[in-house]
């Protein structure tokens, strides 16, 4: 017993010392991020873009610039909010995400600082915020993934509304906490009002299954959990690339029709009005724009470049795409404000 | 001397449910009660319910049962069999949680989720309970066995009263736990509260939501921790004298044995076989599996001091707490006991956002930083340090103290000449905790972390929510290779090493 407890005591005090210098180490990596005191300039970016998207173009801009690149990462709605919460304290000088949503909402808030028009002018007029707060670098569309040994191509429907039919029950999957699923609800909601979009999203919620994020989702449909995925046309062909399109088991389905199962959406980045390094974010954003920086973007996502001179190599053209066009500008419905209210008004969040 | 980090903590402590306040005040009544009162709620409540009490039973009664074979019983092999089975603490729920979906869908939903959960919150029963029904005094089960008593009888009498208070404390952390559990629900696709206030923060720009959400939860915890108090029930226990520490007869098992035997290969099958199996074989079959060596090693250290540099805190803030709680009875103990388990349910989430929104306000020095990281991990993992140390003060008597401080020693002195070498045993199996669960940690460390830098956890997360598994592999196998330590420490030494009876 005496000797279990000297023994104790002795581990005790070893521990103790450890956990101390442990302590002091963990203090001491605090500050390391780029707030105490200029050492050197490094950006700070909020980033939503998948991380090999954001860490392929910060390299790519670190190598032509010299300018450091700090990444934090989460979902591109949850950062615009940090960035909202934080106001003029924002330790972020550039917010990139997936969906414009976020960018519109910090647009309205007055917390997007003007983009100098030498990145403006990489890029066609109709994919920026008409003030300059925010451009947007890579389109994507929405597609239905779906797995032929589970659902023939001609059992697909012609419009997306018809997945919330029971014929469905069990075979569709679908992402409601998605940037991307948002955007099309308010799409839905302007161009064919609240009760037709509440009526789909009970529809979905009744007999489709949800997913967490449209990577597992289609994954499931790989394995033929279910049939068919209302996912972006990118996570298939990322996979695509990586295991080569013959190997895989599913197959992309688009309406072709102008239907809003086709929609496209932006992915875009601003300049956060309370940074403290606005002449390299103007510089991130002209270098985000130009062919450059476009090309990186494309080959790393397989998203489309909103810059029209960059090759997009093995995807489904752009000009062959079919989106509705009056989807692209939502107006009063572009902060997703509305679509998120009848997303909890059906339940889904 | 003692109060004012006790208050400054029970302060701290509060300012979730500030926040939350705050949150509500701002939608309007109207928009809150719009928001608690709807269909959506009612079925995560529902979820909720049914996942926390059948995980938290399921865990008792494994818990106890394996406590009782490799503490009280000649069971072959019961040293292997206590090592293997607390394992599965060292396995974070999220890692083992993707195994599982991995081998097939079906584990999607309920069911997979209590059995994840389950087998992954055992061993905080078992721990406690072994440990209790190893410093208990033999001559009283000896005694009522002369009186006539079966073995059952006995243990229903005079064992599990004893051991009450190690049980329900173990169970009402599985119950908070689970309540709090983001991680492997989101890969299973089992929505509860935790999940779904998840959802909404990374969806919403306004927490009015998730604010509601989270008082729904708040008053769920509640309810636990009442439940909690009142099957503890009022017994006081301490030992008298050091007493001498002798064997205790075993249970023979007999004919029992091969089916006990059984029952424990199983449970390790399942609980450390498949998780560890599936992680090995993505090891192997890493084809997405690219990663710098030079970055695991910043990530395996910043997890390490995060995980020993919260632990030490963590334990330096508990001690006052819990000598507060046991030597003064009043108001101000029942909070600086109870305060923190209510936060502690809350996810780590909410502590986050809460913290976040302190910090920017009114102190922007610390935002983004390790300080502000590590008052988030004490404010979540206080009670764990706590029920660690008060199971060992418990059983430290007072008298003891008492006469010290008649011979003229000065409090502080008293505590370190007479009360600290009692207690180390719960000092040490709270840092070992708060360590593994802080290196565990997952949302708040995600919100609080300063730029570029991850831990662990945080790169298995981001891997397997993007279903590249074998990416994650690595950074997981070496989070439970850490993790592996603390429990190590746990399983080898008692939390009390010495006898208690009733008082």
């Amino acid at each position: 017993m005496m000797k279990l407890h000297t023994y104790a005591k002795k581990a005790a005090v070893a521990a103790a010392s450890v956990m101390v210098v442990g302590a002091l180490a963990a203090c001491g990596n605090g500050g390391d991020n780029a707030k105490d005191g200029d050492k050197e300039k490094a950006l700070t970016i909020y980033s939503g873009q998948h991380t090999e998207v954001t860490e392929a173009l910060t390299k790519e801009f670190t190598k032509e610039t010299g300018i450091k690149v700090d990444v934090r990462e989460g979902s591109s709605n949850e950062l615009a909010h940090q960035v909202a919460e934080e106001g003029d304290k924002s330790p972020a000088d550039i917010i990139f995400t997936e969906e414009t949503a976020p960018l519109v909402m910090l647009s309205e808030k007055g917390l997007l600082e003007k983009i100098d028009s030498k990145a403006l002018d990489n890029m066609d007029d109709q994919y920026e915020d008409p003030d300059g707060t925010w451009v947007g670098l890579l389109a994507r569309s929405r597609v239905v993934a779906y797995n032929p040994n589970v659902v023939k191509e001609s059992e697909l429907p012609k419009t997306v509304f018809d997945f919330a039919k029971p014929e469905w029950k069990d075979k569709v999957a679908y992402v409601p906490t998605s940037g991307a699923f948002t955007n099309q609800i308010s799409a839905m909601i302007m161009l064919y009002g609240e009760d037709e979009t509440k009526q789909w999203l009970e529809g979905l919620k009744k007999y489709g299954k949800q997913y967490k994020n449209n990577k597992i989702a289609l994954d499931a449909v790989e394995k033929g959990d279910v049939g068919a995925a209302l996912i972006n046309n990118y996570y298939w062909d990322n996979e695509a690339k990586e295991k080569g399109a013959d190997k895989m088991n599913s197959k992309l389905y688009y309406f072709g029709n102008g239907d809003i199962g086709d929609m496209i959406s932006l992915s875009g980045a601003g300049i956060v009005k309370s940074s403290s390094h606005k002449e390299e974010a103007q510089k991130f954003m002209e270098f985000a724009t130009e062919e450059k920086g476009q090309q990186v973007l494309t080959d790393t996502s397989s998203q489309y470049p909103l810059n029209s001179s960059v090759d997009t190599k093995d995807m489904k053209p752009f000009s062959e795409l079919n989106p509705p066009k009056e989807a692209l500008d939502l107006g009063e419905y572009s902060d997703g404000e509305q679509a998120l209210e009848l997303l909890q008004e059906v339940g889904l969040l | 001397m003692l109060l004012l980090p006790v208050f400054i903590f029970i302060f701290v402590a509060c300012l979730p449910i500030l926040y939350i306040i705050l949150r509500a005040y701002e939608a309007g009544w109207e928009t809150s009660i719009n928001l608690i009162f709807r269909d959506r709620v009612y079925e995560l409540l529902k979820n909720t319910l049914l996942l926390d009490v059948s995980v938290t039973v399921a865990s008792m009664v494994i818990g106890v049962a394996t406590a009782w074979c490799t503490e009280r019983t000649n069971l072959w092999g019961r040293r292997v069999w206590n090592v293997l089975v607390t394992i599965p603490f060292a396995v974070p729920a999220f890692v083992s949680s993707y195994s599982w979906v991995s081998l097939s869908p079906i584990f999607e939903g309920f069911f997979g989720a209590f059995l994840v959960l389950t087998l992954y919150s055992y061993p905080l029963v078992h721990l406690p309970v072994a440990a209790a029904l190893r410093g208990m005094n033999p001559s009283l089960e000896e005694v009522a066995f002369s009186a006539g008593y079966g073995p059952w009888k006995t243990f229903w009498l005079v064992t599990f009263p004893q051991m009450r208070p190690a049980l329900f404390g173990g169970a009402l952390l599985i119950a908070l736990h689970t309540l709090a559990e983001f991680g492997a629900l989101s890969l299973l696709r089992f929505d509860t509260f935790t999940t779904a206030i998840y959802d909404q923060y990374t969806m919403a720009f306004n927490g009015a939501s998730a604010a509601m959400l989270t008082t729904v939860l708040l008053f769920l915890c509640l309810v636990f921790i009442g439940v909690e108090l009142y099957v503890r029930g009022k017994a006081k226990y301490t030992s008298v004298g050091r007493g001498v520490s002798r064997a205790r007869e075993q249970v023979r098992l007999g004919l029992v044995a091969p089916f006990v035997q059984l029952g424990f290969l199983v449970l390790t099958v399942l609980a450390v076989g498949i998780p560890l199996g599936r992680l090995g074989y993505w090891l192997l079959n890493g084809s997405s599996a690219s990663f710098e060596p030079a970055e695991l090693v910043g990530n395996l250290f910043t997890t390490l001091s995060y995980g020993l540099g919260g632990a030490v805190v963590t334990v330096i803030i508990a001690l006052p707490l819990v000598m507060l709680s046991l030597r003064h009875r009043g108001p101000l103990s029942v909070m600086a006991e109870r305060v923190p388990y209510v936060v502690h349910s809350l996810p780590g989430l909410v502590i986050g956002l809460t913290l976040v929104f302190f910090a920017i306000r009114y102190m922007s020095g610390i935002y983004q930083t390790s300080v502000l990281l590590i008052i988030a991990y004490v404010i979540l993992f206080v009670p764990l340090a706590q029920s660690s140390i008060r199971a060992s003060y418990e059983q430290a008597p007072e008298r003891v103290e008492e006469v010290a401080r008649s011979l003229g020693r000065k409090p502080m002195s008293v505590f370190f000449t007479v009360t600290l070498p009692l207690i180390i045993p719960g000092i040490g199996a709270a840092m070992a905790l708060v360590c593994l669960k802080i290196m565990n940690e997952l949302t708040a460390t995600l919100l609080l972390r300063p730029t570029g830098v991850d831990t662990l956890a945080i790169r298995v997360w981001q891997h397997t929510a993007n279903s590249e598994f074998a990416a994650a592999a690595p950074y997981a196998a070496l989070l439970i290779l850490i993790s592996g330590v603390p429990v190590y420490i746990l399983t080898m030494r008692s939390f009390s090493s010495k006898r208690s009876e009733r008082v």
